[in-house]
């Protein structure tokens, strides 16, 4: 049990080596064990769960793999392959796990060509995504944060759906590598002062006023592309919508988490000054984001623009809370992230689901498909009342939370922030109103194809999930607490 | 500062006049050596009636990559590690005795990976693998030159040997006029840098870079004030800009680049190979003892210019390479931009900043041999059964469809190229750009960050065309030769794990810098 994490840290990068010794023929051996295995880890984190210690802030779970420092003799020898979770990360760590089996779920049919690839680049991925949330070593997580391009990359551009697909996956690419090679030299700039790359001596280490700008801006240059804020979010409908449904899945599921968790873990409490000094600019973009993307949506005419535009609007409305600088609103975020990534996740796949069977994503086509897809229309109506908050459901708790938060910091935010419920409630509506009622289409849908057996049994952990988290969300909340405190208390 | 000769008292003729010099120089000896039996052994064979005319170009190969294994484990085991040789003409340490292994092992490398290529292309020319290798051993004694003379001559020696390596494809009219203008560019900046040697000589009176050091010794800043009839400094900084044209020619840095492109096209792609690698190691293995040794007080001047010259090679090597068609044109200008980087490590004057080139080199070396390793090895072949190599960029169409393997490690390689996190492209390029933040150089740190975006753009165009781009016509892969692949697994290998265990090279050239610059 001492070494958990880096069992999940490792043991994907190993089954992918196991399966790429296999010929790549056997499609089907080759996806039962990407699948199984995948479902083992993802079990196997569970047990973070049970054995997570909620009354402490502290990291827990730690382990130094290569106990002697990999880089000696360096300039970096102050670099430590040092792994730990806490309260925070252990949700992200679990959905990674959880997600990974779903995205190869999702493509057992539908994807036919490299299928042996696709398992290795789902598998390895995940190894990188829980490495991203469990490094406690801020080059390390810097290498985690960048390594996810390379898989995605591919996903994006093998497995993607039309031409389009290049000119996203390149966005998508330059967009973040952009952003976070400015965090990379401002890491170096940090390395240089401090001399070691270990999270907790960087939290107790001061900086200048200045150079704590910088570095918080630095970092906000990568965070804000991940989020995705606004001036840098274009990347963003790109990619998802030219993405193969499980590459959505993972991105809207972990990797816009990256960016608000970059902030959680890095930006609030090593530079607290500059928190506090950039909280009128975070909270003026993330506002504009909520409102003008929540409009943009409105007008989309593409299945999947929609869903992710609305997860920018989202995402921005996490980072709302993060910045409220109380403990309302920064638990409230970290909930809404992992309710986030419960429900977009399950209504890309509920889109996929419907781009399956007719190769299309435009919303007319699909006009009045409730009246051959009863239980589809059920699912997908549910996932929207998901999306825009429904009592009951996952968003509900955290967005409650965030707005709590807000409230005691700046009413005024408060007031443009809430738009939110009304734009959700309009664009979510609107879409679920023109998928599922209106016209029949009989020339488009002639045939009776609701979702089968496995699509349901892929929906089903989603839809618990959210109602769970929706009607109870004390076991979340609980393990979360102390942790959000520490944060609050470094932080402001 | 070196360890000073060993003194016997025996008196014999090779005691009396080199003392135990030739002890430490038998990975040279045996090497030239073994060149001219080789020659002799080429020649008459080549010219045998009994035996047919053999073409021996293949067979010489390995003959000389057995040689340069064996100079390996002379350089390897050899009992003197430290010393100056021939009064004061050659110095061996552990940085030299590193880069010289690098080297030779570039060397046989490049000869291993282009073994098949000159089957293929029925290259009747077993000279080249001599030429190679004697260019080897110019580099070898540039490595541990440590005067201005020996400097000279060894450059001479191996860029002699290449201007005839350029050339070598008589009837191709690319090939000629990549050595006619090697030629005229080589003889050109060697020119240069010998009228910087007879300033710096003519201003000091010495030839020798501890000297040099030692004169120098305490007049950082005083330009305008030392000025004397036999000694001064402003002279000595004119005669170190020549030199520093001079290197900056030999390694293809920006504004003196021009040749760069056009001999890499032209020049037969084995000898491609040799000249992006080797030469490199060589290079700033000298320049680097010698300004860091011989002018390190006179900082100011040289560290300028090479600043200037990193940035406008990054620049330029980041957006030229945009609109190249051909591969080899494409690789230059990416060797140009490499040359930028390595230059920023060179600026950095200190031991982090010798560490992380070493470092860069030696990624940068494997990269460029596994890209060549795919280049060399006749990946295509078309309709009519014409085996061409890859030449244009869109070449590459679809090769992931051909041959998936070879794809996957060519995108590795490019990734690693562009420098994304966790291939070995990442480590050497972080440690630079930490290098050059200890420094001071922070500008220069930010501009390589941003140029490497840039970059990234045409590394994955290339990946791009590889996967996704249909080709006009159809090739079908034929097996890549054995000897290639070996080599770009482990390339492979040595790019994507090097994360998990970086420590040895780390140590290895921490040890390195830290002979050069103490």
């Amino acid at each position: 049990m001492s070494n958990i994490l880096s069992f999940l840290l490792v043991s994907p990068l190993v089954i992918a080596g196991l399966i790429s010794f296999i010929p790549a023929k056997n499609t089907l051996l080759i996806k039962n064990i990407a699948l199984i295995s995948s479902s083992v880890i993802f079990v196997i984190s569970l047990f973070l769960w049970v054995e997570f210690d909620e009354s402490t802030s502290l990291f827990q779970f730690t382990e130094t793999l290569f106990q002697s420092n990999i880089a000696q003799g360096s300039v970096f020898d102050g670099l430590n392959f040092v792994l730990g979770i806490d309260g925070i990360s252990i949700f992200f760590v679990i959905l990674s796990a959880f997600l990974t089996p779903i995205c190869l779920l999702v493509g057992w049919q539908s994807v036919q060509n490299y299928v042996k690839e696709y398992c290795i680049a789902f598998l390895v991925l995940e190894s990188f995504m829980i490495g991203v949330f469990e490094v406690l070593d801020l080059l390390l997580f810097y290498i985690f944060f960048e390594s996810v391009l390379v898989p995605m990359f591919v996903i994006i551009g093998v497995w993607g759906s039309r031409e389009r697909k290049i000119r996203a996956a390149y966005q998508f690419f330059l967009y973040t590598l952009f952003g976070s090679l400015l965090m990379l030299l401002s890491i170096l700039l940090i390395y240089f002062q401090v001399g070691t790359f270990d999270l907790e001596v960087l939290y107790t280490t001061q900086w200048s006023e200045s150079r704590e700008l910088l570095l918080w801006l630095a970092f906000f240059a990568s965070f804000a592309v991940k989020v995705p804020m606004i001036p840098v979010h274009i990347w963003l409908p790109e990619a998802h919508v030219e993405a193969p449904t499980a590459g959505s899945v993972i991105l809207a599921g972990i990797l816009l988490k990256l960016g608000t968790y970059g902030f959680i873990r890095f930006s609030i409490p090593m530079f607290p000054f500059a928190c506090m000094y950039f909280t009128p600019l975070v909270m003026t973009l993330s506002v504009l984001a909520v409102v003008y993307v929540s409009l943009t949506t409105i007008r989309q005419v593409d299945l999947k623009k929609i869903i992710a535009y609305s997860s920018v609007a989202h995402m921005n409305f996490v980072t709302i809370g993060l910045f409220s600088q109380n403990i309302q609103g920064i638990e409230g975020s970290v909930l809404l992230m992992l309710s986030h990534g419960l429900v977009a996740p399950g209504l890309f796949l509920a889109i996929g689901v419907l781009y399956d069977r007719h190769k299309t994503r435009i919303l007319r086509y699909y006009s009045g498909c409730g009246r051959v897809m009863p239980i589809y229309a059920f699912i997908f109506v549910f996932f929207t009342m998901a999306n825009i908050s429904l009592p009951g459901t996952s968003s509900f708790p955290g967005e409650f939370l965030i707005m709590i938060g807000i409230y005691q910091n700046n009413t005024f935010v408060t007031f443009l922030a809430a738009t939110t419920m009304v734009l959700g409630g309009a664009y979510a509506l609107w879409l679920c109103n023109r998928l599922i009622y209106g016209t029949f289409k009989p020339h488009f849908i002639s045939t009776f194809s609701d979702i089968n057996r496995r699509e349901f049994f892929t929906f089903l952990p989603f839809i618990i999930s959210i109602v769970w988290i929706g009607v109870y969300p004390e076991p979340f909340l609980n393990v979360m607490h102390c942790s959000c405190v520490n944060l609050l208390y470094q932080g402001y | 500062m070196y360890l000073n000769q060993p003194i016997y008292n025996q008196v014999s003729f090779s005691s009396f006049l080199f003392e135990n010099d030739y002890l430490a120089l038998i990975p040279e000896i045996f090497l030239i050596s073994a060149g001219i039996f080789l020659l002799v052994y080429g020649c008459i064979f080549s010219t045998s009636s009994t035996y047919n005319f053999p073409i021996l170009s293949t067979n010489i190969g390995w003959f000389v990559i057995l040689t340069f294994i064996y100079t390996i484990l002379l350089i390897y085991n050899a009992e003197i590690n430290n010393a100056i040789l021939l009064y004061n003409t050659l110095v061996i340490d552990d940085f030299t005795q590193f880069i010289k292994i690098c080297c030779l092992l570039a060397s046989a490398v490049t000869i291993l990976i282009s073994l098949d290529y000159l089957k293929a292309k029925s290259l009747n020319a077993f000279e080249s693998m001599i030429l190679i290798l004697l260019a080897t051993v110019g580099m070898l004694f540039l490595i541990s030159s440590a005067d201005f003379i020996s400097l000279y001559l060894t450059i001479e020696l191996q860029s002699l040997a290449f201007y005839v390596l350029a050339a070598l494809k008589r009837n191709s009219e690319f090939s000629t006029e990549a050595g006619i203008k090697y030629f005229l560019l080589g003889a050109f900046s060697s020119g240069l840098l010998l009228f910087g040697c007879s300033l710096i000589y003519g201003f000091t009176g010495t030839i020798s870079f501890s000297e040099c050091a030692k004169l120098f010794a305490g007049t950082a800043g005083l330009s305008e004030s030392i000025s004397t009839s036999t000694f001064s400094i402003p002279a000595c900084q004119l005669g170190i800009i020549f030199l520093l044209t001079g290197f900056l020619f030999k390694i293809a840095a920006a504004p003196f680049h021009m040749w760069s492109p056009d001999v890499y096209e032209g020049a037969p792609t084995p000898v491609t190979t040799f000249f992006t690698v080797t030469p490199k190691l060589a290079f700033f293995a000298a320049f680097l003892r010698l300004f860091l040794e011989g002018f390190y007080d006179l900082i100011d001047t040289w560290q300028t210019v090479i600043i200037i010259s990193s940035s406008i090679s990054m620049i330029l090597g980041a957006f030229a390479a945009l609109t190249q068609n051909k591969i080899k044109r494409f690789l230059a200008f990416s060797s140009i931009s490499h040359a930028g980087y390595l230059l920023v490590g060179f600026a950095c004057a200190s031991i982090e900043g010798v560490q992380s080139l070493l470092l860069y080199l030696i990624v940068y070396i494997v990269m460029n041999i596994a890209v060549f390793a795919i280049i060399l090895s006749g990946t295509r072949h078309t309709k009519n059964h014409t085996l061409s190599q890859i030449k244009y960029i869109t070449d590459l169409a679809y090769l992931a469809k051909t041959n998936p393997l070879i794809a996957i490690t060519f995108t590795i390689t490019m990734f690693s190229m562009a420098g994304i996190p966790p291939f070995a492209g990442f480590y050497s390029k972080a440690f630079l750009f930490f290098s050059a933040l200890s420094s001071n150089l922070g500008l220069l740190a930010i501009l390589g960050i941003l140029t490497s975006v840039l970059t990234c753009f045409y590394y994955i165009r290339l990946i791009r065309i590889m996967y996704f781009s249909i080709p006009k016509t159809w090739c079908n892969s034929v097996r890549i030769p054995r000897g290639n692949a070996y080599i770009l697994a482990l390339s492979f290998y040595f790019l994507t794990f090097f994360i998990f265990y970086p420590a040895p090279l780390y140590l290895v050239v921490h040890k390195a810098a830290l002979a050069l610059c103490i």
